[in-house]
């Protein structure tokens, strides 16, 4: 009873959050990326939530944050998503030599650091928010690449794959008509508890700064701008971190959710 | 042993490629800051020797790296292992202090939600998740603004923040410990052997602690290598909240100077030292647990 209380909350919170960023232009009543008043202005001088060490309006700053934090995260995602899936594609239906290229080259990237394989991705790229959103993406695809490849090595010992190929269906039918649409639920599933992983590592990765430009309302890097003036304006830094974690915590909620339900069936 | 090494070198391999594959070499950069002219780049690709071939440049990095020769800093000229070895020791501090934090609160905070069936036992639980959530970044702010208030109350003297960075570190890595603990004592307090232990009448305490947490810990120190994962991103936010100076403030610089040789030196560096941690932690376990020794 409890857990699925928690399970509404949470999904109340996504749903909130994915409508202010749909809804920022309109809800916003100011520009995001431009001084509207004096620098640290406080709730009552200028409301809903006062103004940023440059005089940009916080709320605004906020509602349009959820879209590039959101964006950012869910492209990460279906990169990961898709090069993951095409690549463990590739190594369960390709031949043995295609899958030990596959593999060495996941393990290689497996024993660096996932936010410093990200990081590395970073320094190849140059700081930008398109590289954070690839970084972010590429970074978790080892990982993803060795857990559908468990994923697909267990649907592919089940007799309606070795009655297909005793149909004469070639790896690549069984592949795409056998795997694919057999593992998708438990591939979803999987892409929701990344997506947890790609909005921390992209908000964290704005919080060191490598989104480029400064002016972006990311959270991440709204949360390290703020740094600096916790003293006058707490606020700057607090709100977006607040935000961050209350996100982090629903995605991850609704992931163990949704695995829970593709366990059992 | 033999597979940490291939591992080692394979992410070594990576790291040259997919820094050289990407952005062409580490003087493409310095052009594109404008901070070489055409002729300063190619004298200084030639005295890098990066006007040679793609592969004679990965086995000459190679047999350099053998030697423990990182290269130079494209901004300082100084050899990027020894910017390294000074910076070493206070990361290396952090990440200590941090791992030690973390497995004792780990420990508590399993310990306590596996053994204590009231409300206490589920705070614990919900705090080991929640530690898990949070961004280390975020946490070191909120650390960071209560220390101040506290201080501006006139509740504590002022914290030195050398005490709070580890902190920070040890919350935020905790929760995966936590976890692990606890499930490892469910298991065991719901197998025969613990309930032998109660029928031939051995108390509470050391019940918990000797016959439902030793069989735990195996499972707890593999994920210890895990964590050393963990601690390398952590110290890189936690330096950066901190203001403190260190390996991962000099990789953030790094990248964003485009300094290719500090980057790749560091994280090679945390490659090694992440693959030498699971090879470690592969050990410890088998010295706590007789099955994998005899398995092995």
């Amino acid at each position: 009873m409890r857990r699925a209380w928690r399970l509404q909350l949470s999904l109340l919170w996504l749903i909130l959050v994915v409508t202010l960023a749909i809804l920022a232009p309109f809800v916003a009543g100011e520009d995001p990326y431009r001084p509207v008043a004096a620098p640290l202005l406080s709730i009552q001088q200028h409301p809903p939530l006062g103004t940023d060490h440059l005089g940009r309006d916080l709320w605004a700053r906020l509602a349009f944050g959820a879209r590039w934090s959101l964006m950012a995260s869910a492209l990460a995602t279906l990169v990961t998503l898709i090069t993951g899936t095409a690549l463990a594609l590739l190594s369960t239906a390709g031949g043995r030599i295609l899958d030990h290229f596959i593999l060495g080259a996941s393990n290689a990237a497996l024993a660096i650091p996932g936010l410093l394989f990200a990081m590395l991705l970073v320094a190849a790229m140059g700081p930008s928010y398109l590289t954070i959103i690839l970084a972010v993406g590429f970074g978790a695809v080892p990982g993803f690449i060795r857990l559908s490849r468990v994923l697909f090595s267990q649907i592919l010992e089940q007799h309606f794959v070795e009655a297909a190929r005793a149909l004469g269906a070639g790896p690549i039918r069984i592949a795409i008509v056998h795997l694919l649409p057999n593992a998708a639920g438990q591939l979803l599933s999987l892409a929701t508890t990344h997506f947890a992983w790609a909005f921390m590592g992209a908000t964290t990765l704005s919080f060191l700064g490598f989104s480029g430009d400064p002016s972006i309302p990311e959270w991440g890097a709204m949360l390290d701008a703020g740094r600096g003036y916790l003293a006058e304006a707490p606020r700057l830094s607090i709100l977006p971190g607040l935000l961050i974690s209350l996100t982090i915590l629903a995605v991850h909620r609704w992931g163990e959710h949704l695995a829970n339900r593709t366990t059992q069936g | 042993m033999l597979e940490g090494l291939l591992t080692a070198w394979a992410a070594v391999s990576l790291t040259f490629f997919s820094l050289r594959l990407a952005a062409g070499d580490p003087v493409a950069s310095l052009l594109s800051q404008g901070l070489a002219t055409p002729e300063q780049a190619k004298s200084l690709r030639h005295s890098l020797g990066l006007d040679a071939p793609l592969l004679l440049q990965y086995f000459r990095y190679l047999g350099r790296l053998i030697q423990g020769n990182l290269g130079v800093s494209l901004y300082t000229q100084r050899p990027v292992s020894e910017v390294i070895l000074e910076q070493l020791p206070n990361t290396a501090q952090l990440a200590m202090q941090g791992l030690l934090l973390a497995i004792l609160l780990g420990l508590i905070l399993g310990l306590a939600s596996a053994w204590l069936r009231n409300a206490a036992g589920r705070l614990a639980a919900n705090l080991a998740g929640l530690s898990t959530s949070l961004p280390v970044a975020f946490l070191g702010i909120l650390i960071l603004w209560g220390c101040r208030n506290l201080y501006l109350w006139g509740q504590t003297t002022a914290i030195s923040p050398n005490l709070l960075a580890p902190l920070v570190l040890g919350i935020a890595s905790a929760g995966p410990i936590a976890r692990v603990i606890h499930s490892g004592l469910e298991d065991s307090i719901q197998s025969p052997y613990f309930l032998a232990a109660r029928a031939r009448g051995i108390r509470r305490g050391p019940r918990l602690l000797w016959h439902a947490l030793r069989p735990a810990l195996p499972a707890a120190v593999s994920l210890l290598a895990l964590e050393a994962a963990f601690l390398f991103s952590g110290t890189v936010v936690t330096e950066t909240v901190f203001s403190r100076p260190g390996l991962g403030r000099l990789l953030v610089s790094a990248i964003l100077q485009g300094d290719f040789p500090v980057a790749e030196g560091l994280v090679i560096l945390a490659a090694l030292l992440y693959t030498a941690s699971h090879v470690l932690s592969d050990l410890i376990a088998m010295i706590l647990d007789p099955r994998l020794r005899r398995a092995g």
